[in-house]
């Protein structure tokens, strides 16, 4: 038997009073790629870390090419030949292309000068052995994100990494780009890189790899040969218990008509297509899930803020909540109307980071918990807890900061904030992103029960399965326009990725 | 690292029972120091002005601290809400002239006289309050509408409010450089300290009871830690952002006051010159981050207190002309009160300081500037004065690099 690349050793690793992970051991073999599922708090980033060298600190072995090493940093993991790709990429969006490859290793020519020319050179050669035209000169900020992966991943190659760790690389790519991913994918194992692969996604998963590590709860679970197994059998493994047997709740039956949106449009000054949204009509019924589809750049986040007011711009036409016309100009403005929005970065524009709990759930409704001015700490922990007890947070009480919180929780504690506003419409973007299988389920269920209740709902997502499971009727978008719209009975992948594709130019002519 | 560093942070700020909260609390940790403190200047202070003469010191310290109070009060609450205040020294030597400016145009025989009338002395007062309201909603709308980071915008008044005042003094004088207070008795009752002392307790009652039990106040914090998600919950960014602001000026403006009376002349020139940074400072010390969304008003307070306390503790053991040292005293307690703050002191015993490149380099830093402070602040005419301070010298750069030595032992055993 040959020798695994990488053994990891009964590692385990606490943070505080919480347990990361405990006693993991499994070995990853040479050339393989090795997938490791998990839900989120499964350990799979705190043990990418250790393997990374980024945490330092930790019980047990890790053994590369059967020598015990111990990284103080991520420059000896690197030394050992591993790189590792972060689900949020680390560039320096000011710096060229290829000063982002060789940032920190930077080439100096005869007089120990900074040599751009020749970095730009060898970015270009390690550009296009991943089959792909980046111009090395371009700011990485000017990118995709797909092609900004791409970058990233020519810097692990220059390190001349033989194991290459690749945390939800496709979390952000469009069809096209996963297929250009999966094929530079396709050349580094021809090449002999061993990859270790972190993903939600079971098609992925088993599109990709060879074997299937699963972690729960900071513990190993199992590696089963992927040849041998089925998407089930690893999504029971890292839930513990059947996904399919969960029920979401009946269908609710379609109401009043809440929201209704006539040929609303947004600017997009300097732009060639000159909007970032054109005509967009929609209605929207009590006890009814509207999905909006749509590729990254599509203009859904966009239709979101111009029905919160959270635009730059002051976007045209009509919004009718209630057959009231309202021109939300503020979220504040959409909030007293009685609009909510739970946001698609929930890091950046959701949770705030130095409260607790309880505060970041009472966030939206203090004014509820106050008398005049003064707020009442009392009636805020009321608040705050009947949300928590709704939406089954895991938390131990009010008190924790929200970042001890999993994905999936800190997203309910928001939902919770919002709800708490008593919204007649709510508008959900990308809910689920970052969110693991388990509470997805959970927020599903949450989405179901509150049409049950005659809320109207918005939904987003970049996942199809997603939308057609949540949805009552689904609607495309592409490049800002509207392209199509199902009943859920009529809504197919295909037809959905058909319509989502349509080009600004085809819609033109379709005119 | 980064994100362990926070995590671990979380950890710490977890303690769930009230008796462990209270003690790694910024607060309990910043009078425990000051008692320290005032046990120290007890022992060392040859002349025993703390035995000897309590009332005066104390009122020495009150008087200093409240003054500081006041407006890194209002810095703490800028700095609370996301923002940062350059301006306070700037506006508390312009406020200053502008009360004078006012009582000598509102009265200009009484002001002559050495009596102002009432009438005069409380429009006055308002008006520089009015005027510092102004500073702040100027402020306000170069952040929020021009678009300037705090930084810049407060930058800006720093550099040309007290050039305002300059402008003002002669032009209302008649061509001097300085505002006189020439009323005596209203002197004598705005720099009193009990009435003083009385109206800064009321005044950070209000700022605790804004931001501890208030929606506005929760709102400020909100913003402090997450601007994007505030404005996005339906908050009123804009808003809050003028209130904070004209806090901090308006807080300046009412030192500025207080300062014409206790010094007895308005100098825009030289007056309160820095004194902005003092405040920052204090805020830090008393547990505010510079990233906002964090930070307390009784932490400020105590943070003013241990500040002033900590800098009347070396007047009195070094002597007369210590003034002199202050910015080093300032300088020396934020970074002690910050890194102690931020770790727990078992942080900091196991924390690398000396192990790299950097880490060892600084050490010859460290020892000349020990010696050299010995020298300045305790230094004698004796022959072995200079030998004292080259000694403590040496034995504090031996002492780093015995640490720096054991620091740099665990990672040689770690590194493959």
């Amino acid at each position: 038997m040959t020798q695994p690349v990488i053994s990891i050793n009964r590692i385990s690793k606490r943070f505080g009073g919480t347990r990361a992970l405990h006693e993991v051991s499994f070995d990853v073999m040479p050339g393989e790629l090795h997938a490791i599922c998990g839900e989120n708090g499964a350990g799979k980033s705190t043990l990418m870390k250790i393997l990374s060298g980024v945490i330092t600190s930790y019980e047990g072995e890790l053994l590369i090419d059967g020598d015990v090493v111990h990284f103080s940093g991520t420059k000896d993991a690197e030394s050992v030949g591993i790189s590792i790709i972060h689900q949020e990429l680390n560039l320096v969006e000011q710096l060229s292309v290829a000063a982002n490859i060789f940032l920190g290793r930077e080439l100096r020519n005869g007089l120990f000068l900074r040599d751009d020319r020749a970095m730009e050179a060898q970015a270009a050669d390690l550009l296009e052995s991943l089959d792909c035209d980046i111009p090395p000169d371009h700011l990485a900020g000017s990118l995709r994100v797909g092609d900004q992966q791409l970058i990233e991943i020519a810097k692990a190659l220059s390190l001349n990494s033989r194991i290459l760790v690749m945390d939800e690389p496709t979390s952000a790519l469009t069809e096209s780009e996963v297929e250009r991913l999966y094929r530079v994918i396709a050349k580094l194992r021809s090449q002999g890189t061993t990859i270790l692969y972190i993903s939600h996604k079971m098609e992925e998963v088993f599109h990709l790899s060879d074997r299937i590590t699963v972690l729960r709860d900071g513990q190993f679970i199992g590696t089963r040969n992927t040849k041998e197994t089925t998407p089930g059998e690893i999504t029971k493994l890292m839930v513990g218990r059947d996904i399919e047997s969960l029920e979401l709740g009946p269908r609710s039956q379609r109401g009043d008509l809440v929201l209704e949106v006539r040929n609303l449009s947004l600017e997009w000054p300097g732009h060639a297509r000159g909007y970032r949204l054109k005509d967009i009509s929609l209605e929207l019924y009590r006890g009814e899930v509207l999905g909006i589809a749509g590729l990254m750049g599509a203009g859904r986040t966009e239709l979101l803020e111009c029905l919160f007011g959270a635009s730059t711009l002051e976007p045209t036409g009509e919004i009718l909540l209630e057959g009231y016309p309202i021109k939300p100009r503020h979220p504040a403005d959409a909030k007293q109307a009685g609009l909510a929005l739970v946001t698609e970065d929930r890091k950046r524009l959701g949770i705030f980071n130095t409260m607790n709990v309880g505060r970041n759930i009472s966030m939206c409704s203090l004014r509820d918990a106050a008398i005049g001015p003064m707020l009442n700490s009392y009636q805020e922990e009321q608040l705050s807890e009947s949300m928590v007890e709704k939406l089954r947070i895991k938390t131990a009480g009010l008190t924790p900061p929200i970042g001890a919180l999993s994905g999936g929780n800190q997203q309910k504690c928001i939902v919770g904030r919002w709800l708490l506003t008593g919204p007649k419409v709510l508008l959900l973007d990308d809910p689920t992103r970052g969110v693991d299988v388990g509470a997805k389920a959970e927020l599903y269920r949450v989405i179901r029960s509150l049409c049950a209740e005659g809320l109207g709902v918005i939904v987003t997502s970049s996942e199809l399965p997603e939308l057609l499971t949540l949805s009552d009727r689904i609607m495309v978008l592409s490049e800002g326009r509207k392209t199509a719209e199902f009943r859920i009975e009529d809504a197919t992948q295909e037809k959905i990725m058909e319509a989502a594709t349509k080009s600004w130019q085809s819609q033109e002519i379709d005119r | 690292m980064a994100q362990e560093v926070r995590f671990d942070q979380f950890m710490s700020n977890e303690t769930t029972s009230p008796l462990g909260r209270l003690l790694s609390s910024v607060e309990f940790k910043l009078i425990v120091s000051w008692v320290f403190v005032v046990l120290v200047t007890m022992l060392l202070d040859t002349r025993n002005t703390y035995w000897n003469k309590p009332a005066d010191s104390a009122e020495l310290i009150l008087r200093q601290t409240v003054l500081l109070g006041f407006f890194a009060l209002g810095a703490a609450i800028i700095i609370i809400s996301g923002g940062i205040d350059l301006s306070s020294g700037s506006v508390i030597a312009m406020s200053a002239t502008v009360f004078g400016s006012l009582m000598i145009v509102l009265d200009p025989e009484g002001f002559k006289a050495g009596h102002v009338s009432t009438n005069a002395v409380v429009l006055s007062i308002a008006g520089t309050l009015l005027v510092g309201a102004m500073v702040g909603t100027l402020h306000a709308w170069l952040i929020t509408s021009v678009g300037l980071p705090p930084f810049v915008a407060t930058l800006a008044t720093l550099v040309g409010l007290r050039s305002f005042g300059r402008g003002l003094t002669p032009t209302i004088t008649g061509g001097k450089s300085q505002i006189d207070f020439s009323d005596l008795g209203l002197r004598e009752s705005l720099k009193d300290v009990t009435s003083i002392s009385i109206l800064f307790v009321l005044f950070a009652l209000l700022l605790w009871f804004l931001m501890s039990r208030t929606v506005t106040g929760r709102h400020l914090q909100a913003m402090g830690g997450n601007e994007q998600a505030a404005k996005l919950s339906g908050i009123r960014t804009d808003r809050l952002k003028w209130l904070a602001y004209v806090i901090g000026a308006v807080s300046a403006s009412i030192v500025g006051i207080i300062s014409f009376a206790d010094t007895g002349s308005a100098k825009p020139d030289i007056m309160a010159r820095g004194y902005e940074l003092n405040a920052i400072a204090a805020s830090v010390i008393g547990g505010c981050s510079l990233q906002g969304g964090v930070g307390t008003i009784s932490g400020t307070i105590l943070g003013c207190l241990f500040l002033r306390t900590i800098i009347d503790a070396v007047q009195k053991i070094v002597g007369t002309g210590a003034d002199v040292y202050e910015g080093m005293i300032v300088g020396i307690v934020v970074v002690v009160a910050v890194t102690f703050s931020q770790r727990g002191s078992s942080k900091i015993a196991s924390k690398k300081y000396f192990s790299n490149a950097i880490g060892w380099s600084v050490i010859p830093t460290l020892g000349l500037l020990t010696g050299l402070s010995y020298l300045l602040f305790f230094g004698t005419r004796e022959w072995y004065a200079n030998y004292q301070a080259f000694l403590i010298g040496v034995t504090v750069v031996v002492a780093l690099s015995i640490r720096a030595f054991l620091e740099s032992r665990p990672s040689v055993n770690g590194q493959t």
